[in-house]
């Protein structure tokens, strides 16, 4: 591992470590971690998805806001890496998709459009417990060392640890109404991109940089922040408008 | 099989391996697509958002060894009340909660999780004096509310009544969630005074309506709807499920348009003229 690569990973680990001892919002730390994944591990793009109470895979974070990239994760509900190793509870690799449209006809050809060549889907567990899946996904054919291997089954590990809140649960009750809560912070801030984004005419990836800067200005949640937007307790224009300043 | 499922041949996975937890997830799984079909091909084939919100409650006494089945509007801004039943007993006894303003419906749609009393015989069950008094004066015993609920937002309930007291468990605990989930199509088609349902019936299988319903683009798009014309999340997405419906699309397809541009989003193209056309809120 060079240097500057160790330095990164620490890095990573160290601002996951503090933001659980210190409170956090869920998205914000789940996207944070796709991010990390991304520019830590030899891939282009990191995506987790969420089942929820009756095992339809949701996309939860990622490491990109473009809605085009959004959809590759979220197609897998049919078919894909991910529903399979969250169905398996193991690791699925796939070093080249061309390889592999018999296994995932929905899927394959979606991902391969959209620019995509190898995936390979890590399971997100808390002890006896599936939650979902972490994607990680190449633009060039060719598998993942175990190096980036293991370090991308770490990061998933901390994402499973920071979903369910409750450290001593075991009921599957309260690990579903965890997830739920979760999944749910999602689409509040999907609706809340989508409002930002026709109020400021900007595209839906600019829409979640004005969000976050917004929420971390204000040292605010970024859930609570997108509630009030689409609550329309707080006008989208407000936003808009101290970003634009922030940013000339 | 049903369509995208893996298959296991007797606990044995494609690649060789012995996976006794897949086979015994997989008998799950063909019992809940069982009842997934069940229930929503009871829906098919209704003449209105009223028939399709009978014939689910139909579907859950048939099915989940209740006595009778109810669905009841509770969104805020709504017509509140309850609108399909499994028989005229279930929409009498789901009505009084509107009138006592107190019930499992009304509290499973506010907290946002089932609310299930086993036995409202117990001394201890005392959270609704006055309607769980006309439950046991007509016989029910046990009774349970769950929440009905679309992209994030809780918009009713359904009611499962039952004359044995004892819990909700199992298959049948399974598929009333399964039905909760399914009466969101009639209830949303209940809250748009423009859709035109001959159309909304071919809409085609509630789960792929829903799936539809649930996509990243239709959240984003719900939110251009929401910013564009002022309005509720579920009124946005009532907005939008009426104008996939209206031009032969599904919901995934006019978000789609929406986030692309490609339709416009002039106030006066989606609440009529003035802008004063009479809407849910």
């Amino acid at each position: 591992m060079s240097a500057s690569r160790e330095r990164d990973v620490t890095r990573a680990f160290v601002e996951l470590a503090s933001s659980l001892a210190n409170g956090y919002d869920v998205v914000e730390l789940l996207s944070g971690l796709t991010a990390d994944c991304a520019h830590l591990l030899d891939v282009a793009s990191a995506g987790l998805l969420l089942a929820d109470g009756r095992g339809v895979l949701h996309v939860m974070a990622a490491s990109s806001e473009r809605t085009r990239q959004l959809e590759v994760f979220q197609v897998q509900r049919a078919d894909g890496p991910c529903r399979d190793c969250y169905l398996d509870g193991a690791p699925v690799s796939a070093p080249d998709l061309h390889e592999e449209t018999d296994r995932w006809p929905q899927f394959a050809p979606a991902a391969l459009k959209a620019g995509f060549v190898s995936v390979h889907a890590l399971p997100m567990r808390l002890r006896n417990h599936v939650l979902g899946a972490l994607g990680l996904f190449g633009t060039t054919a060719g598998s993942l060392s175990p190096d980036d291997l293991s370090l991308g089954q770490a990061l998933a590990d901390v994402a499973s640890v920071a979903l369910v809140q409750d450290k001593a649960t075991t009921d599957q009750k309260t690990v579903n109404e965890q997830l739920q809560t979760a999944l749910t912070s999602r689409i509040v801030l999907e609706q809340a991109k989508g409002v930002l984004a026709q109020q400021g005419s900007l595209p839906m990836e600019e829409a979640f940089t004005v969000l976050r800067h917004y929420a971390r200005d204000n040292n605010l949640r970024l859930t609570a922040i997108a509630e009030a937007v689409v609550s329309r307790r707080l006008p989208a224009q407000q936003l808009l408008d101290r970003v634009r300043v922030r940013r000339p | 099989m049903v369509g995208g499922r893996r298959t296991y041949v007797a606990g044995v996975s494609r690649r060789g391996t012995v996976r006794l937890r897949s086979g015994i997830r997989e008998a799950a799984i063909s019992d809940d697509n069982r009842l997934r079909t069940a229930l929503s091909e009871a829906m098919s084939g209704a003449g209105s958002a009223l028939s399709a919100a009978d014939l689910l409650c139909h579907a859950c006494v048939e099915l989940l060894q209740v006595d009778g089945a109810s669905v009841s509007l509770t969104h805020e801004g709504s017509t509140q009340g309850t609108f399909g039943s499994s028989g005229e007993m279930s929409r009498q006894l789901d009505e009084l909660q509107f009138t006592f303003g107190e019930g499992p419906c009304l509290d499973a749609t506010r907290q946002g999780s089932p609310v299930l009393v086993a036995d409202l015989d117990d001394p201890g069950e005392n959270r609704w004096p006055a309607f769980a008094g006309a439950l046991l004066r007509s016989g029910v015993n046990a009774v349970f509310a769950l929440p009905v609920t679309i992209a994030s937002q809780q918009i009713g309930a359904l009611d499962l009544f039952r004359r044995r007291a004892g819990e909700l468990r199992g298959a049948a605990l399974a598929g009333g969630m399964l039905a909760a989930e399914l009466a969101a199509l009639p209830l949303l088609d209940l809250m748009s005074s423009d859709l035109d349902w001959d159309v909304a019936a071919q809409g085609g299988d509630g789960w792929e309506q829903l799936e539809s319903l649930s996509r990243v683009e239709v959240y984003q798009a719900t939110g251009m709807l929401i910013g564009a014309l002022d309005i509720g999340p579920t009124e946005a997405l009532v907005r939008l499920r009426a104008y996939a419906f209206s031009h032969g699309a599904t919901a995934a397809e006019t978000a789609w348009a929406i986030v692309e541009g490609r339709v416009s989003l002039e106030p006066r193209e989606w609440l009529g003229p003035d802008g004063t056309t009479e809407r849910p809120r």
